[in-house]
C-alpha cells in the first residue's frame, strides 16, 4: 500500500552518505516500536548504526495519518507533521499500547480521550478505532496502523541498506500478552517483516549492557568479573524493569517485572488535573472538542518536558469551546498527581529485586532509559530504592532498547566480529508464567514466571469425574491465582481417555518455548499399564484464540461446565 | 516401570539420544563435555542413579562445585550452544543446560538433588578409615600431604623415610606413618618441601581427606572410559563431603527413629514426589524429542 514512497526517498541524493555496504546481507535489523517513538538499528561490520530518516531523525514518531488518499507514517516525508496536526483526529497513535486489547479492557477505556475514535461495546471484542477524514470516520485497526508504519520504516532501511529487508528482531514491553505478541507479529507480517527474535526491552538494554561492560573489561585486561545491573525502562506506554546479570559477554536476565503504565498516564493524570470535567466535554467528539483536546494535549506534554528542568512552569490555553486555563504547575503538584503512578514503578521495581533474590548492594549499575526516565522523581525513586546516587551514564535512554535489539539480531543472524564486539549472548527469562485451568477455576502454572529460555516443563493432570473420556485443556498466562485474572491463550480437548474412576489417569501436559518465543503445548494421556501413549500426542501451537477471547472461557464453562475438567495429579508415589 | 519406558524408547531406531550425539558431533565440541552428553543415549541405569551423573556432567563441573565454577560453566557452555548460536539444534541441548543450572544453582533444589543420587559419586566406597597407619598414641594432629600440589621431589622421603613413602606410579609423596619419625626430623622435612604441600590436620579430617585425594576412576559411560580424577582442591571437597556425610547420617537416623517406614516425614515424601516428576518429565522429554525427531 505505501509502496510508492519507496521509489520516492531512492531518488533523493540527501541519504546518499555513507552505507554500510552490503557484505552482511542476512543481518536482522532492531527495530523498536515505541508507543510515542520508533527506531530502527543494524549492525554495520563494526558497530551499531540507527538509523536515520529523510529528516536525518533517529527517532521516528509513531503515528500514522489518514488524511491522504495513502495512509501514512511520515518517515519518508520531508516536513514532519506538527503535533497540531497529528492530534487533528486524522492521525492515529498510540497503537502499541492498544494492540490486542479488548474493549473491556481500562486502557482501551483511559485511551478514549485521545483525539481519534477509541469506541467500544464492552462485550469482550475489539474495540472501534477510527480517524477523521473528511468529517467522516474512517475505521482502522492497530495491526493495520503498525503494518503501515513498519512498511514505512522497511522501506527506509532497504533504501539505506540497498537490499532487501526481511528478518527483524522487535522489542516488546514485559507486559505484553502473548495475544498482543501474535498482533504485532501479524503487523509485521502485514509489512512483510519476519520477527526472527523476540526481546522484552529492558532484555535488549541489558545485551547492550553487557557488550558495553565486555569492552571495558577487554580495555582494561581486567577478568571481566559478574556485573549487575537493574534497568528501569518507562517510555510512553509501558514501565518496564529487569534485572540481569552479566559476565564475558553473556547476559543473563534474573528477573522482569512490568506494567501497562508510562508517560501516557502520566499525561492523561495532568490534563484530568488542569481540566476536572475533561472526559465528559469530549465524549462527543466534535470537531470543536478535537480541537480542544488537542490542545490540551500539546500545552500539557510541554510542560511536563519543562518540569524535568524546572521547578515549575506557567501554563495558559484558550480551548476551543470558550473556556480558558491559567494556572501554574509546579513539580510538587505534578508529583502528587502522579503520585499513583510513582507507586506502581516503585512496587515494579522492589517486585523485580525480590524475583531475583538481590540484595540492592549487589547491583553494579542503576540503567534508567526511556522517555519517563527523564522525570526527576521517578529517577530518585529508582535511584533511592537502590541506594545510588548516580545512574549508569553509558547509553542513550532512548536508544539503547534499539541498539540491543540490533546486537542481537547481528548475533542471531551468525554474524561475527573479528574484534570479539559479537561476542555476546542474551539469556532471555519468560515473562509471565504459563499454565492450564485445573483443580476447579485455578489457574496451575506449568512454567513459571522468570524461567529461562528455552523452557520446558510438564506436569501430570487427572481427570475430575468418574468415566471421563475426554479433557479440556485451557491455557492461561500470567500470574493470578484464579483463571479470570490471567489471559486466555487456547484449549483444545484430549480425547480417548480410558474410562477409570476420577483421578487415576494420569494426564501429561508439556509446554516448550524455544528461543523465538513460540510457546508449543504437548498433551495427551498415558496409559499406567503400559507407560505408553493412550492416543495420539496434541501439539498445539498457541496461542490459538482470535477476536472475542475475552468471552471464550465463558462460553465453554457455559457449555461444558465441570464435566472436561482437570486436576492436578496426586497419586501416591510408589517405589 | 520407568526402566521398560526408557527400554521401549530405545529401542527405537531413532533414539533421541543418539539424535543428540550425531548432532553435537556435528557440532564440533572440544570439551569434555562431550562424554556427558552421551550419557542420554546410555541411559541404562534405572532412575536416579544414572541422572546423577547428567548434571554435573553435562555443566562439565565437579560433585564439589560452587556457584560460581557452575555459573561460568553454564555460560561457556550456553555461548556454544544456545539457539542463537547454533540454531534451533541447540534447543534440546539448552534446555537440558537450563534445568541443570536451574537445579544446581538454587541451595534447596541442589540439596535434594544430591540427596536423590545418594552416595553416589564421591562417597561410594568410602569406608571411613585412614590410609596411613599410626605409631605412637593418637594425637590431635596428623599429617597429610596434597597430592595434588606435590612435585615428587622426595624431600621428606629423605628426611623422614619412616613416615612418608613415595608413590612411584602416581609421582608423588604419601604419608605411610603418622609419625614414624622423631618430631625433630618430621619438621625438618616440612621445612623442607618446596611447594609446602604437606599440612598439618585433624586427626578427624584425615580419614576423608586421604579418601578424596586418591584419584578415582571417573564414571564412565558407554564406550566413554572416563580416566581418573580427583578433585582441584581437596580441603574444599573435604568440607562438602563432611556436609553430605552428615545429612545423610542425619537422614538415616530419621527414617530409623520413625520405625520401618511408612511414615515419612513431608520433606521426604516432597524430595521423593519430586524425584519421580523428575522421572516422568524426563520421559516425556524423550518422548517430545522422539515424535518431533520422528515426524520431522
Amino acid at each position: 500500500m505505501a509502496e510508492p514512497e519507496y521509489t520516492v526517498v531512492s531518488d533523493s541524493e540527501t541519504s546518499a552518505e555513507e552505507k554500510p555496504s552490503s557484505s552482511y546481507p542476512e543481518i536482522a535489523i532492531g527495530i523498536d516500536i515505541g508507543t510515542s517513538q520508533c527506531s530502527v538499528a543494524i549492525w554495520n561490520g563494526s558497530d551499531v548504526e540507527i538509523l536515520k530518516n529523510i529528516r536525518d531523525q533517529k527517532v521516528n514518531r509513531s503515528y500514522v495519518t489518514f488524511k491522504d488518499e495513502i495512509p501514512s507514517g511520515g518517515v519518508s516525508d520531508q516536513v514532519a507533521l506538527s503535533e497540531h496536526e497529528i492530534f487533528s483526529g486524522a492521525a492515529i497513535f498510540n497503537m502499541k499500547r492498544l494492540i490486542g486489547r479488548m474493549d473491556t479492557d481500562p486502557v482501551v477505556h483511559a485511551s478514549k480521550n485521545l483525539p481519534f475514535l477509541v469506541q467500544t461495546l464492552d462485550i469482550g471484542v475489539r474495540p472501534f478505532y477510527a480517524a477523521l477524514v473528511k468529517h467522516v470516520w474512517r475505521s482502522t485497526t492497530p495491526e493495520e496502523v503498525l503494518a503501515v508504519f513498519l512498511v514505512e520504516l522497511r522501506a527506509m532501511a532497504e533504501v539505506q541498506l540497498k537490499r532487501a529487508v526481511r528478518n527483524i528482531v522487535l522489542t516488546v514491553p514485559v507486559s505484553f500478552s502473548r495475544f498482543q505478541v501474535t498482533r504485532i507479529a501479524r503487523a509485521c507480517a502485514m509489512a512483510g517483516l519476519h520477527i526472527l527474535r523476540l526481546m522484552t526491552e529492558p532484555t535488549a538494554v541489558a545485551l547492550l549492557y553487557a557488550q558495553q561492560q565486555q569492552q571495558v573489561a577487554h580495555e582494561n585486561m581486567g577478568s571481566g568479573n559478574e556485573k549487575i545491573a537493574l534497568i528501569f525502562n518507562m517510555g510512553a506506554g509501558y514501565c518496564d524493569v529487569a534485572v540481569t546479570a552479566t559476565a564475558g559477554g553473556v547476559s543473563q536476565i534474573k528477573a522482569l517485572s512490568g506494567s501497562v503504565i508510562g508517560g501516557e498516564d502520566v499525561l492523561q493524570n495532568v490534563m484530568h488535573h488542569l481540566l476536572p470535567n475533561l472526559d465528559s466535554i469530549f465524549s462527543s467528539h466534535g470537531i470543536n472538542e478535537i480541537k480542544s483536546i488537542a490542545l490540551l494535549r500539546i500545552a500539557t506534554q510541554e510542560a511536563i518536558h519543562k518540569l524535568t528542568t524546572q521547578m515549575s512552569v506557567p501554563i495558559e490555553l484558550d480551548l476551543a469551546n470558550g473556556s480558558k486555563i491559567k494556572t501554574t504547575l509546579d513539580r510538587a503538584e505534578f508529583e502528587e498527581v502522579n503520585k499513583e503512578v510513582f507507586r506502581k514503578c516503585e512496587g515494579l521495581v522492589l517486585q523485580c529485586l525480590s524475583d531475583a533474590k538481590l540484595q540492592v548492594e549487589d547491583i553494579t549499575d542503576v540503567i534508567l532509559v526511556g522517555g519517563c526516565s527523564s522525570i526527576p522523581k521517578l529517577r530518585d525513586l529508582v535511584l533511592g530504592i537502590c541506594k545510588r546516587k548516580v545512574a549508569y551514564s553509558g547509553m542513550n535512554p532512548l536508544e539503547a532498547a534499539v541498539c540491543g535489539a540490533a546486537l542481537e539480531g547481528a548475533v542471531a543472524s551468525g554474524i561475527s566480529d573479528p574484534l570479539g564486539s559479537l561476542d555476546l549472548l542474551t539469556i532471555q527469562a519468560t515473562p509471565m508464567s504459563l499454565g492450564i485451568r485445573a483443580d476447579g477455576n485455578n489457574f496451575v502454572p506449568i512454567i513459571h514466571r522468570n524461567a529461562t529460555m528455552p523452557a520446558r516443563k510438564e506436569l501430570v493432570f487427572t481427570t475430575s469425574q468418574d468415566n471421563q473420556t475426554e479433557a479440556l485443556i485451557v491455557v492461561y498466562e500470567g500470574e493470578g491465582k484464579s483463571v479470570e485474572e490471567n489471559h486466555l491463550l487456547g484449549y483444545f480437548k484430549i480425547v480417548g481417555i480410558p474410562p477409570a474412576p476420577k483421578g487415576t489417569p494420569e494426564i501429561n501436559v508439556c509446554m516448550d518455548i524455544d528461543a523465538s518465543n513460540v510457546l508449543r503445548v504437548f498433551a495427551g494421556v498415558i496409559l499406567p499399564t503400559s507407560q505408553q501413549p493412550a492416543t495420539p500426542f496434541m501439539e498445539v501451537r498457541m496461542p490459538t484464540v482470535d477476536d472475542g477471547h475475552g468471552w471464550c472461557a465463558e462460553a465453554l464453562l457455559k457449555t461444558y461446565g465441570s464435566t472436561l475438567d482437570v486436576n492436578t495429579f496426586q497419586k501416591k508415589i510408589q517405589h | 516401570m520407568f526402566s521398560i519406558t526408557s527400554n521401549h524408547l530405545l529401542s527405537v531406531p531413532k533414539s533421541p539420544g543418539l539424535y543428540h550425539q550425531q548432532s553435537l558431533e556435528k557440532h564440533s565440541l572440544r570439551w569434555r563435555e562431550k562424554k556427558s552428553i552421551t550419557i542420554r543415549c546410555c541411559y541404562r541405569k534405572r532412575g536416579v542413579e544414572a541422572k546423577t551423573a547428567d548434571y554435573y556432567k553435562l555443566l562439565g563441573v565437579s560433585v564439589d562445585s560452587n556457584p560460581q565454577e557452575i555459573k561460568e560453566a553454564y555460560r561457556k557452555l550456553q555461548k556454544k550452544h544456545h539457539p542463537d548460536i547454533a540454531g534451533q539444534k541447540g534447543h534440546e541441548y539448552t534446555i537440558m543446560l537450563n534445568e541443570a543450572y536451574h537445579v544446581l544453582m538454587a541451595e534447596d533444589l541442589r540439596r535434594n538433588y544430591d540427596a536423590s543420587i545418594g552416595r553416589a559419586g564421591l562417597g561410594k566406597d568410602f569406608s571411613g578409615l585412614g590410609y596411613s597407619s599410626w605409631k605412637g598414641p593418637l594425637r590431635s594432629q596428623a599429617l597429610f600431604v596434597d597430592e595434588n600440589s606435590c612435585i615428587g621431589c622426595k624431600e621428606c622421603v629423605h628426611h623422614a623415610g619412616n613416615t612418608f613413602m613415595m608413590d612411584d606410579t602416581l609421582g608423588c609423596a604419601r604419608v605411610k606413618v603418622q609419625f614414624g619419625d622423631e618430631d625433630k626430623q618430621i619438621e625438618v622435612s616440612l621445612d623442607s618441601c618446596p611447594v609446602n604441600c604437606i599440612h598439618w590436620v585433624d586427626r578427624e579430617e584425615l580419614p576423608v581427606l586421604e579418601f578424596l585425594i586418591r584419584p578415582r576412576p571417573r564414571e564412565a559411560y558407554g564406550v566413554f572410559s572416563g580416566g581418573w580424577e580427583r578433585p582441584s582442591n581437596v580441603f574444599v571437597a573435604a568440607k562438602s563431603f563432611h556436609k553430605q556425610l552428615k545429612r545423610q547420617d542425619h537422614q538415616q537416623h530419621q527414617r530409623t527413629a520413625q520405625g520401618a517406614g511408612d511414615e515419612e516425614t513431608t520433606a521426604q515424601v516432597k524430595a521423593r514426589a519430586r524425584a519421580s516428576i523428575k522421572l516422568r518429565m524426563e520421559q516425556l522429554s524423550r518422548l517430545w524429542s522422539w515424535m518431533t525427531d520422528i515426524s520431522g
